[in-house]
């Protein structure tokens, strides 16, 4: 661009008269006169007539304006998280965490928060249809009905397929279901298989089960390649529970010691306290010797180390770690590989750890699959022994190895049935469709953890004419009920029953209003916790038994791994989630091929060029991504990309005559990976060796957010330098413990051209504080954010111009050592509402000011759009609105928050701290006649944390939480040399590892 | 060449400006207003229902109909089921009920049910005969009616907290109890807010201190 301008100054020589213009000075004021005269005329007629129409009969509850709150269970995947829908109007606006949840405490996931708007997805599958023509469900049921006698009579075989059936009223229907037609196999799997850990469970102890991890429990916390804060079995339930281990408080600070051994950098890894980069290989190895180190400390004879150098000698100081912490200490493992996963229970067996943190006799429910049934079920099919499938849940044809062939044996099946409500993969070779509703409009019910029943009720009227699989199923056996009759039903039977005050005898539960009020409270709170019986499990193979792992290294492994977003695929659809910066490489909108700063100087290979991955005849061409701290014989791809439908992202984003689509017409987010899954012992496995990578010479732009705004001094502006700027306080667990204020910034005497007294703030004062030492990272905040303050999507080519629109961003920092080794740090970054806000003294309209309660207030009406704020914000976190931005497809604007102004083009925005929230509770306070309770005011990011991270308060209100942080000697503020006196605070980082461990630049 | 310096085009132009200015102030004259400030609007409403009956002959109260207004954002326009409370019962003006029992007597006939064209529109909106009772031959047909009071919609107004610190309705919404249709009479505008709320603060509401927060963040958000 600059060339092109110099080239322009260049065409004409400084002593050359001006050429003449098109248009004079009188030409000028001519045209300005009828414009504005013009204008004027346009401007002065009346608005368009507003029509209100009101209720023809008010439901009781719905006030127009005022939004009802009802409790729900989570769709976005099987861990089952409590959620609360704020509904306005008759249609769900919010999702937020129900702060007393038993799995979720609280917090939400950004798949979560998204769920919210696959709701209102316009290509979602309402109607029943056969053979792609739609059908009424009388004719489906007698279709179904007609094949399935047919098939009885034959003897053939009838398959349900699904994913983890976490719902006691579908599990109950099925088996009903193959009380009628005995010929019936249900087959689970999950798309993120965890199938090695439950086989191992069944070796080990008799059971096929997943525990119930409880990592509250733990001080030593040994992570092999399980990413639990970010996409492993229940990461909400994870987050939280991780962090009440590491409670910093002033009196009796807690921190457990987390260490992860990883391939590729995972959410998880950048939160341990020690990360080691092994290979996957290494890593089984890792296992294994953990297991026989720990066996030798009980008693057996050691096994000599598969590894060497400084990773053997870690090993030795963990197990010590380990051996001292037994039954306070968890080993658990993300690989799906039964012989690691049996070592991982002998190691937790010998360590005392079933029973306190590793938790089988109230199991998980949350993942079930089952790899090996799966692989019978692709054998009878590619023998045709099937007769029908009935899929629910899963796309096979796409996150199956085999996919196109799974898809060429649904063709002979008799009967193909698929509840897709997506019009995906697999439901090309349905031969019916029965869509199911999404879950926000539907009634279920899910048991995600034995004894814990959640309730999903509708919080929509449904759209279309769908069906949940209940009720499909019911209908097919001749019964044909609603699904709230069939869980009230099976709730009766089998929960109410087991409710303790029943054995208790409070002779409530006696008669049917007594099961009426125990529904009544269950729906309304969402759950339900029972204690149930416990069956004892003991550890039933000896040490011998235990086997070996596979071993087998090569130069380049595949790693496949889940994206924190994007998990398997499902979520595809949803816009948020592919806008939403992965939380470690920061890359939107696509997947690439990682590899790690060594291996890409050995082949040359640079950001974003297209690289070629072969394996066993597979092969793929994907951009590459630069990972620091990587392992270097790994290349890891996220899965749950090239799904099928995310072609309708070709316009997204502001259509302007430089614009670049997000995908290319016709065209696919991403490319899928599955075909390079390979069953192996039992198990699918993710990792796969003897790799070929090469360059093929194309590009591919990679859109990554992590170098927008930053808070360093730009190179052009420090030349040679880049001076870069304290902005993370990082510590240790013990210099912490020694002086709490260990890790400060030096202290600065701040001089201030204005004196206290220009801004007293007599009322609320309000502010934040961000604990860095709780945050993960995970991105929930910012969909969240997405959600409550309407803001748009821009897509790929926007955000590769700087020009994302999110309102809070989590910056992510690294630490590299010669060695290539990492640390991570991440802290949320938004409007910090200065005391001294320097964009408030350049604006030159008064746009944006400071209120009396101490923010700083955006007004977009008066805002002309000239920027200088932005630019003059030393946080870079102010968004400006370069075009009128489309808000998704039609239906997505109901999603809209009514609350919130929808910004137009040409003005600037930033996080008001929710302040829609604060003068919801203010006039709530108000109307009450009381003061507000600490607390009570939460903005959407503070809600939605999985970690409790971020604390919303009254500076004022000496008894607060946030006076309770602020007075916290690892309070500081970020860049608060400058003395813009922020009123968002940060809490410096505390590792619970060793001094100098870490290499700082 | 500069067609602009084209004296012909210039006078073009200016008869066309003269012209268009004639129209569109003549068929707007009436509304003459600056922009965004509809102080006087007064539509015909599908209704003709009279706010002076309602709340000033009979004195009912405001929050008796607009119940939202003391819980939400809006006070809104009462739901047809609020209406029929009372025209479930009163389907006629009384004159005309008088009229025809008069009349009924003097034919020596029972009298007719009077229903008039007005109370009428509330059955039909609701599917029902004129005895008040659901009719299956007709459908439900919401009524329509002309939002009166506008705010931009980058302005966030609360009415319950306004009805709560004890702001009369007629403060800002005028005597409707003496309005046979409803007119907007304050301008609306932000000065016009802003004035009100420094006043309150100096002065309080019905003799009660109270905070009315000036800030920008107060409404715009």
């Amino acid at each position: 661009m600059s060339n092109n301008y110099d080239n322009i100054l260049l065409e004409r020589s400084p002593d050359e008269a001006p050429p003449q213009r098109g248009v004079n000075r009188r030409d000028f004021l001519k045209i300005a006169g009828f414009s504005f005269g013009g204008a004027l005329v346009a401007g002065c007629k009346p608005g368009k007539v507003e029509k209100a129409i009101p209720f023809l009969v008010k439901p009781e509850e719905v006030t127009p304006g005022v939004s009802t709150w009802y409790a729900t269970t989570c769709g976005g995947c099987s861990a089952g998280c409590g959620v609360s829908a704020k509904n306005r109007d008759g249609r769900p606006i919010k999702l937020e965490g129900i702060t007393n949840h038993p799995i979720s405490k609280g917090g939400l996931c950004s798949v979560g928060q998204a769920h919210l708007l696959s709701l209102y997805d316009s290509q979602r599958l309402i109607r029943p249809s056969k053979d792609g023509q739609d059908i009424t469900w009388d004719e489906v049921d007698r279709t179904i009905i007609e094949k399935l006698d047919s098939i009885k009579n034959n003897g053939g075989a009838i398959r349900f397929l699904t994913g983890t059936v976490t719902s006691p009223t579908v599990k109950s229907l099925i088996k009903k279901f193959t009380e009628n037609y005995p010929t019936t196999k249900h087959v689970q799997y999950d798309g993120l298989s965890c199938s090695s850990i439950l086989d191992a469970h069944e070796k080990t102890h008799g059971a096929r089960l997943l525990p119930h991890y409880r990592f509250d429990q733990a001080e030593v916390i040994v992570s092999f390649d399980a990413d639990f804060l970010g996409t492993w079995i229940s990461p909400v339930e994870f987050t939280s529970a991780y962090q009440a281990g590491r409670t910093l408080d002033e009196k009796q600070p807690v921190c457990s010691y987390h260490v992860q051994f990883e391939s590729r950098v995972s959410l998880t890894g950048s939160n341990a306290d020690k990360r080691v980069r092994l290979s996957p290989d290494e890593i089984r190895k890792a296992i294994q010797q953990t297991a026989s180190l720990i066996a030798a400390k009980a008693g057996a004879t050691s096994v000599s180390s598969a590894l060497s150098g400084e990773t053997d000698s870690f090993i030795k100081q963990l197990a010590e770690k380990l051996w001292d912490a037994r039954g306070k200490s968890l080993v658990v493992s993300g690989g799906n590989d039964v012989q690691s996963q049996t070592q991982i229970n002998y190691i937790n067996h010998l360590l005392g750890n079933y029973g306190t943190t590793v938790d089988i006799e109230q199991p998980s429910n949350q993942k079930q699959g089952n790899d090996n049934e799966l692989q019978t079920l692709l054998d009878e099919m590619k023998n045709g022994q099937v007769a029908a499938l009935f899929i629910q849940g899963v796309n096979p044809v796409y996150d199956l190895p085999i996919g196109s062939q799974f898809g060429e044996w649904m063709k002979k099946l008799q009967l193909s049935v698929n509840f897709t409500n997506q019009s995906d993969e697999t439901e090309s070779y349905s031969q019916i469709v029965c869509p199911e509703p999404q879950a926000l409009e539907s009634w279920n019910d899910a048991e995600p953890v034995a004894g814990t029943f959640t309730m999903t009720q509708p919080v929509i009227k449904p759209f279309g004419q769908t069906r949940t699989v209940a009720e499909s199923i019911s209908a097919w056996m001749g019964e044909k009920k609603s699904s709230l009759e069939l869980i009230k039903q099976e709730w009766e039977k089998s929960v109410y029953t087991r409710l303790p005050e029943r054995n208790g005898g409070q002779g409530l539960q006696s008669s049917t209003s007594g099961f009426q009020l125990f529904w009544d409270s269950a729906v309304y709170d969402g759950f339900v916790k029972l204690d149930i019986p416990v069956t004892k499990r003991d550890f039933i193979v000896g040490r011998d038994a235990v086997p070996t792992g596979r071993v087998g290294d090569s130069t380049y492994n595949l790693l496949l791994y889940p994206k924190a977003a994007m998990l398997d695929g499902r979520h595809a659809h949803n816009p948020w989630l592919q806008e939403l910066p992965d939380p470690v490489t920061k890359i939107v909108w696509d997947n690439y091929a990682s590899v790690s700063s060594a291996t890409a100087n050995e082949l040359g290979i640079s950001e974003g060029d297209v690289v070629r991955v072969e394996a066993s005849g597979t092969n793929i061409e994907l951009p590459a991504h630069i990972q620091p701290g990587q392992h270097d014989s790994v290349i890891a791809i996220a899965l749950g990309y090239g799904r099928k439908g995310t072609d309708r992202f070709t316009k997204i984003g502001p259509q302007w005559f430089e614009a670049e689509p997000t995908v290319e017409e016709g065209g696919l987010v991403g490319k899928n990976v599955a075909p390079f899954i390979k069953f192996e012992n039992g198990t699918f496995a993710y990792d796969v060796q003897s790799v070929n990578i090469s360059n093929t010479g194309k590009k591919h732009t990679l859109a990554c957010t992590q170098e927008h705004h930053s808070l360093h001094v730009p190179k052009y502006l420090d030349p040679g330098h880049g001076e870069r700027r304290p902005i993370i306080q990082e510590t240790t667990f013990a210099a912490f413990v020694k002086n709490p204020k260990a890790g400060s910034f030096e202290e600065h005497e701040l001089t201030t051209m204005w004196t206290t007294e220009d801004h007293k703030y007599t009322g609320h004062h309000w502010g934040m504080a961000i604990d860095l030492n709780k945050c993960t990272g995970c991105s929930a905040c910012v969909v969240s954010c997405q959600a409550e303050n309407n803001i748009p999507l821009v897509g790929k080519d926007e955000v590769f111009r700087n020009r994302e629109m999110t309102w809070i961003r989590i910056d992510r920092y690294y630490d590299e050592s010669p060695n290539g080794d990492i640390t991570v740090q991440h802290q949320p970054m938004m409007c910090q509402h200065c005391g001294n806000a320097p964009c408030e003294t350049v604006c030159p309209v008064l746009a944006t000011v400071h209120s009396d309660e101490g923010l700083n207030q955006q007004v977009y009406n008066r805002c002309v759009g000239t920027r200088y704020c932005s630019n003059n914000c030393p946080y870079k976190v102010r968004r400006f609105n370069w075009f009128d931005y489309e808000h998704g497809d039609e239906m997505h604007k109901l999603a809209l928050n009514p609350d919130i102004t929808i910004r137009e083009r040409g003005i600037m925005e930033k996080c008001s701290l929710c302040v829609q929230r604060i003068q919801e509770v203010k006039i709530q306070a108000k109307k009450e006649g009381r003061t507000i309770r600490d607390g009570e005011i939460q903005p959407a990011c503070a809600q939605s944390c999985p970690a409790k991270a971020i604390v919303f308060g009254d500076m004022n209100d000496t008894k607060s939480e946030l006076v309770k942080q602020m007075n916290n000697p690892r309070h500081y503020g970020v860049l608060e040399e400058i003395g813009v006196r922020p009123s968002v605070g940060y809490m410096t980082l505390v590792h619970n590892r060793e001094e100098g461990e870490w290499a700082h630049v | 060449m500069n067609w602009l310096n084209s004296r012909l085009i210039t006078i073009f132009l200016t008869i066309a400006l003269l012209m268009s200015l004639v129209i569109f102030l003549g068929s707007y004259a009436n509304n003459y207003m600056l922009p965004g400030n509809h102080q006087g609007y007064e539509p015909v409403q599908p209704i003709s229902y009279s706010h002076r009956l309602h709340a000033g002959e009979l004195g009912i109260a405001c929050l008796h109909c607009h119940t939202a207004a003391e819980q939400g954002k809006h006070a809104g326009i009462p739901s047809t089921n609020v209406c029929m409370n009372c025209h479930k019962f009163v389907s006629a003006p009384w004159v005309d009920v008088k009229a025809e029992n008069d009349l009924a007597d003097k034919e020596k006939r029972k009298p007719k049910l009077v229903v008039s064209p007005e109370i009428g529109k509330i059955y039909t909106a609701m599917a029902l005969t004129n005895e008040a009772k659901p009719d299956s031959t007709k459908s439900l047909n919401p009524i329509v009616w002309k939002k009166v009071h506008n705010l931009p919609d980058f302005v966030y107004f609360n009415h319950s907290v306004h009805v709560s610190s004890g702001v009369d309705c007629q403060k800002c919404h005028g005597a409707v109890e003496t309005m046979e249709r409803v007119r907007q009479v304050s301008d609306l505008s932000m000065g016009w807010c802003v004035n009100c709320h420094r006043d309150a603060n100096t002065n309080g509401v019905d003799g009660k201190a109270v905070h009315a927060s000036t800030d920008c963040s107060a409404c715009h958000y």
